[in-house]
């Protein structure tokens, strides 16, 4: 009965082909490549469910499908293949579904761009990396795939390419995650060398480092291996300190916002936490930097979010904030509760990205101080928006709240210091989200043409419908009182995570915080400017998303222009100049002989003499030498 | 005996050389060159006389380098009297036709 | 299909040029659509064949296939016979010997495919027609050449055709500073060839001879194959030193010896990579040549210098590449590195890509320098890698000059707009530049780096900072070029035309091949590392 997990190749190959076929057709068809571009991912969107539905019976083995050779390295082999678990299966749901609803979504938002085809071929395109990369069967497959949907991020944050500011965002991109693939790229290196049998399948690596095999690597190689791997995650997953290009990216489409850079590229880093799982458990080092990485993060992003005025940055900075969370769940050992937490995420920032791209699709800005009152005018949207909002904020019954309850459960067991970061964070998280909901949905209207705005068209609403049922509903799958998810995804081999005293805390932190923003930018009770006054320079250094850019200006960019410079400067100079210098020293030579060639007969003979003399001294010389 | 004479001929080879190299009139130059080669044709007949294998052969030889020697001067004072006509000078610093 | 080992394929391949460049020589000068079209069909041809060999070489088997041997220059030596062999005449030999192999075959195929599309680009050559394409179909000749002898000699000869073909390509056609380019081409290569020279010769006079039993004569000969013979033969006179042989033994190679020829070749070959610091021709020459030339340069010339290195410098003197591995590897990461460096401060988009020619060398070298199954293959994939890869941008460099007449980076931009398909190849083709998995620049730096750090960890994980840096230079250039605003005079440029895409279609699909399925090239040169290595491992190493 495992008929369709046995075929889930095909699930990535749609989009794939209606990556192929808009590139084939060109921009003229745009309405058939909106249609074909959907069907794709339809297509895998169904296909995924099945899977998934397949998965949930009782007797589910992982699977993995028939490998292919890529490389033959004498006696051993690269292959490349696929693999389905649970936690795969989990992943391609909420890759497609996501992806499905950003298609339609698209359709209505990017209408009026001209080049609409060559969006969705870049969406069918991401899609088709997004589920290749979930369903890689080794890390190598997985790399390649991880490089894919960075570039197709990259192809994607640099879509309005004529904006320096997207071409300069879009280069940020690539290169910041860059530097944690490079890492990543050492970590499977490194891997390849120490694995028994060079194996670099999953399977494989589970089995090594659990089952008591790790003997063969030393834990000194085995938290070398997970460190580097946890680059790959920094760079793609926006941890601190490579989190700076995520929140440029908002230069792309909202519709990418939503797939790429809140739902499913920047999990993949968790996602790639998840599956190498075991490695990381095998060294306390590397889980407790992992787990420390993720808490600094989370706290870190949630405050610099307090103060920004761009309604996209906000929701980067949270998502930041929130990639910090399942990051740290991973490092608490809490596997479920992290990739919980992804599954949640995935929709209600979806949700919220989409939301938001609605409202500028309608008012034309970014900036939150000049929207204000929208929620009269744009029902669908603020309802939703408010769901997601408080789903984020951690408020029962929203789906946000049990994921984000399970993680600091787990931190409570685990390091009470980490659990206060979390609580810390998610009282930030309520205060922005509150702060943001209020700022643009209630108040006075502050836009320029206050008559034009108007609901957005069904297409864009209905996902966000969606979304929105999704997000109520979709935290119940893991309770404290009935551990599903985790059992499910751990073959029972992880509890479920509950304490009374975590989820009233959270509860308390989340209500709290809406309360404090709505006092804050709701009523109006609390001056707004209050604090600001108070603290001139800490709402500076927030706006300033704690001067890291500035930072990296100064200190990376500027030395490697410098040295760049200098090297620059010594090909010209210093190896240019020694050639120019044997050129003149060449030339000179030749014309310090040429003097010698004056015409005398004279001075010709005199040469020939000394030489002549030079050759019978060397003869005779030689004798006594 | 050897020494002496090849000592003769190696002063008088110098001597030639010397003036070949030094003089400034081209006609001492002809004639020192002619020196030299009367060095030589003295260690020819020295070595058929006192070499390891006296033979005449030396000889002859010798008597064949005195005759080609003449002929070589003959050429030479031809070539020194068509420069003299073109350039009016026999001094050899002026001559620098080779130049280049 | 008929076997092609009935056919002398190799000597078909080398001569189907030098027939076109006899056609062209009878064609008018000023019918340049003639010309083009001879000399699109004269590199057709090879390459079509060189397509039959793949398909007809059979990839197990390791060592010299198609193999054609005929006696060349035959020359009688007198030498005082020592007669212990009961040898009576001594002779010296040269081979018409060409072959080709695991490590040839991808490189022949290349060249054939690059000449080929770089006689497409040459629509924009503007004089001289005639001239042109005789050269280039003898430069094509010489490099095929250079990578089928088995002979030091005719590898000599035609190492030094595609010098002359060359510094005249350069020197007639290329931008403002051409003449100088050209010469500063000649004298480095130039220096090399004598470098190199002195090494074969001292191969060749120690351990390039047999003694033919039937006519009881030694045979100097640069043969390929003897020398391999040769060394790898414990008890032949090259490996016996002197005491061993009872007093005298002029053909004994010490170990002082195999280092120094091991240098030599170092040097003459890494001339032509080229390696730091002798590299500065090779910027001159991608700055001002022809870029249809460029093409050829960067995609097959240079590689000549890594296939000379990896078949006479590592083969031969596995010990001696061994031994200086970590010297190799500095170097290979200094080329990384400086390359690097330097592509990012660059102002002009040709210059960008130079650097980045040598800072893709280094990886090849890396890969040498790994010494081992996987490194080498690296080092192989990696020069087939960056000779499409870099053809393919030099083509398009090519294009974008004839549109905008410039390629300072700070006169471009937003070209997208008004050249989608010229832009979207240029984009491309940096992507491949910079190592993305799929497209075949990545595969050629995994595996080098991935062999490297067996041998060489640290240096393997620096290297790895080359990766960041090519990524960053990279994009800078080719974002400026294409993406940003776009200048009013960019706007009404044409895209490309069809004798323009089509070679670039064709580069990129060959990119895509190999990124995606690496193996079409893989396994051709997999068992040959065995054929290569295995003589003269088992001997030196003890294994």
């Amino acid at each position: 009965m495992d008929q369709l997990t046995k075929a889930a190749w095909l699930i990535p190959l749609f989009p794939f082909a209606a990556f192929l076929l808009l590139t084939a057709l060109g921009r003229s068809y745009r309405l058939a490549g909106v249609l074909i571009a959907s069907i794709g991912s339809l297509a895998s969107l169904v296909m995924s469910l099945l899977v998934f539905i397949e998965r949930l019976g009782p007797n589910a083995v992982d699977y993995s499908g028939d490998s292919y050779k890529w490389i033959g390295l004498g006696e051993y082999t690269l292959k490349i293949g696929f693999e389905i678990t649970n936690l795969n299966a989990l992943m391609l749901v909420i890759v497609t579904v996501v992806s499905f609803l950003v298609n339609v979504y698209s359709a209505g938002y990017m209408k009026k761009d001209e080049r609409i085809t060559v969006f969705y071929g870049y969406v069918a395109l991401f899609t088709f990396a997004m589920l290749g990369l979930v369903l890689s069967d080794n890390m190598l497959v997985f790399y390649i795939f991880w490089e894919l949907v960075g570039v197709c991020s990259f192809l994607l944050v640099g879509f309005w390419y004529a904006k320096p500011a997207a071409r300069a965002a879009a280069k940020k991109a690539f290169i910041v995650t860059r530097i944690g693939d490079a890492g990543l790229l050492l970590g499977i290196i490194v891997l390849f060398w120490y694995m028994p049998g060079h194996a670099l399948d999953f399977s494989s690596i589970h089995n090594v480092f659990t089952e008591g095999q790790s003997g063969t690597i030393t834990t000194t190689i085995t938290t070398s291996i997970a460190l580097l791997l946890f680059m790959g995650v920094i760079g793609k997953s926006g941890q601190f300190p490579l989190h700076v290009w995520l929140p440029d990216a908002m230069e792309g489409p909202t519709p990418i916002s939503a797939l790429i850079h809140a739902a499913t590229m920047v999990a993949a880093g968790v996602f790639l936490l998840a599956r190498t799982f075991d490695i990381f458990e095998a060294s306390a080092a590397a889980m407790h930097t992992v787990a420390y990485f993720g808490g600094f993060t989370a706290i870190f992003a949630a405050t610099v979010a307090l103060a920004q005025n761009d309604i996209k940055r906000i929701l980067a900075y949270s998502t930041i904030s929130q990639l910090g969370y399942m990051v740290m769940a991973m490092g608490l050992g809490s596997m479920t509760g992290g990739i919980f937490h992804l599954f949640t995420h995935a929709f209600f920032k979806a949700l919220l990205f989409l939301a938001a791209g609605s409202v500028i699709h309608a008012v034309h800005t970014q900036n939150i101080h000049e929207m204000g009152g929208l929620g009269s005018k744009m029902r669908i949207t603020a309802w939703t928006f408010a769901i997601g909002a408080l789903s984020l904020s951690g408020i029962p019954p929203f789906s946000g709240f049990w994921s984000k309850d399970a993680i600091l459960a787990s931190a409570l067991e685990e390091n009470p210091f980490l659990f206060a970061v979390g609580l810390a964070a998610a009282f930030c998280t309520a205060l922005y989200m509150s702060r943001l909901f209020f700022i643009v949905f209630t108040g006075k209207s502050r836009l320029q043409q206050p008559a034009e705005v108007k609901e957005s068209s069904k297409v864009m609403t209905i996902p966000l419908l969606v979304l929105a049922i999704i997000s109520v509903g979709a935290g119940f799958i893991e309770t404290p009182w009935n551990g599903w998810l985790g059992s499910w995804l751990t073959d029972g081999a992880e509890d479920v995570h509950a304490s009374g005293a975590a989820i009233v805390a959270s509860i308390a932190v989340g209500v709290l915080g809406i309360y404090v923003g709505w006092l804050m930018y709701g009523k109006g009770s609390i001056e707004r400017g209050a604090a600001g006054a108070k603290m001139p320079w800490l709402v500076h250094l927030l706006e300033r998303q704690y001067y890291v850019n500035e930072f990296y200006d100064a200190v990376i960019v500027k030395t490697v222009r410098a040295v760049g410079k200098s090297l620059n400067a010594f090909d010209e100079y210093v190896i240019g100049g020694a050639v120019r210098l044997v050129g003149v020293t060449a030339g000179a030579g030749g014309r310090v002989l040429t003097r010698l060639n004056n015409g005398q007969t004279q001075t010709y003979g005199l040469t020939a003499i000394i030489g002549l003399i030079v050759i019978i001294a060397a003869i005779v010389g030689r004798r006594f030498w | 005996m050897l020494p002496s004479y090849l000592t003769m001929a190696a002063i008088l080879f110098c001597i030639g050389l010397y003036g070949a190299l030094v003089k400034r009139n081209a006609v001492i130059v002809l004639l020192s060159i002619e020196l030299m080669l009367n060095a030589v044709n003295l260690n020819l007949v020295a070595f058929s006389k006192y070499g390891d294998v006296p033979s005449l052969t030396g000889q002859v030889f010798a008597l064949f380098a005195i005759t080609v020697a003449a002929a070589e001067a003959a050429v030479g004072v031809a070539v020194l009297i068509a420069l003299f006509r073109a350039r009016g000078t026999v001094n050899v610093d002026e001559f620098d036709e080779m130049k280049r | 299909m008929t076997d092609l080992t009935d056919l002398p394929i190799l000597s078909i391949i080398l001569v189907t040029p030098l027939i076109g460049l006899l056609v062209i020589l009878l064609l008018p000068k000023h019918r340049n659509r003639w010309l083009q079209t001879a000399a699109i069909v004269f590199t057709l041809i090879p390459l079509l064949l060189s397509l039959w060999l793949y398909a007809d070489y059979d990839k197990h088997q390791g060592g010299n296939s198609f193999e054609e041997t005929a006696t060349w220059v035959e020359v009688p030596l007198n030498k005082e016979t020592q007669a212990s062999n009961g040898v009576t005449s001594y002779t010296l030999s040269f081979q018409y010997d060409v072959g080709i192999d695991g490590l040839s075959l991808p490189l022949v195929i290349l060249t054939t495919l690059i000449t080929a599309m770089a006689a497409f680009a040459s629509v924009h050559v503007k004089k001289r027609w005639k001239a042109f394409y005789a050269w280039f179909l003898l430069l094509e000749t010489g490099v095929l050449g250079v990578f089928m002898a088995r002979d030091l000699f005719l590898f000599f000869i035609f190492f030094e055709i595609t010098l002359i073909a060359m510094y005249f390509l350069i020197g007639i056609w290329g931008y403002f500073n051409r003449e100088r380019a050209a010469n500063h081409f000649v004298i480095y290569n130039g220096l090399g060839s004598a470098i190199m020279l002195i090494a074969f010769i001292l191969l060749v006079n120690t351990a390039g001879f047999h003694i033919d039993q039937e006519t009881s004569s030694f045979i100097y000969s640069g043969s390929y194959a003897d020398i391999v013979h040769n060394l790898s033969d414990p008890s032949a006179w090259v490996n016996l030193a002197p005491d061993q042989t009872g007093g005298l033994n002029p053909f004994h190679m010490s170990a002082a010896m195999h280092t120094v020829i091991f240098l030599l070749l170092v040097v003459a070959f890494g001339i032509k990579l080229p390696v730091l610091p002798f590299h500065t021709w090779m910027l001159k020459v991608h700055n001002e040549a022809h870029p249809a030339i460029v093409m050829i340069h960067s995609g097959v010339l240079l590689k000549m210098g890594a296939y000379g290195l990896i078949r006479f410098g590592i083969v031969l003197f596995p010990e001696q590449a061994k031994d200086w591995a970590i010297v190799l590897a500095s170097l290979g990461l200094a080329n990384l590195l400086y390359g690097a460096l330097i592509a990012f401060r660059q102002t002009d988009l040709k210059l960008v890509l130079a650097y980045s020619s040598i800072s893709h060398m280094g990886i090849v070298l890396l890969g040498l320098a790994a010494f081992n199954q996987i490194g080498l293959q690296g080092a192989v994939f990696q020069l087939v890698s960056h000779g499409l890869i870099s053809a393919l941008l030099f083509l398009i460099v090519g294009s974008l000059y004839e549109r905008t007449k410039t390629t300072t980076l700070s006169e471009l931009g937003g070209l997208v707009r008004s050249m989608p398909f010229i832009s979207g190849i240029l984009l491309a083709g940096g992507l491949a530049s910079l190592g993305l998995p799929g497209l075949s620049g990545f595969v050629g730096e995994f595996l080098s780096l991935l062999g490297l750090f067996d041998s060489q960890p640290w240096i393997a994980g620096f290297s790895v900072i080359g990766v960041i840096l090519t990524a960053v230079y990279v994009l800078r250039a080719v974002l400026k070029t294409t993406f940003g605003p776009i200048e009013e005079r960019y706007l009404a440029v044409k895209d490309a035309r069809l004798v323009e895409a089509l070679p670039m279609i064709v580069l990129l699909a060959f990119i895509l091949l190999l990124g995606c399925y690496p193996s079409v090239l893989t396994d051709t040169f997999q068992y040959s590392v065995d054929g290569l290595f295995k003589p003269l491992l088992s001997l030196r190493m003890g294994g």
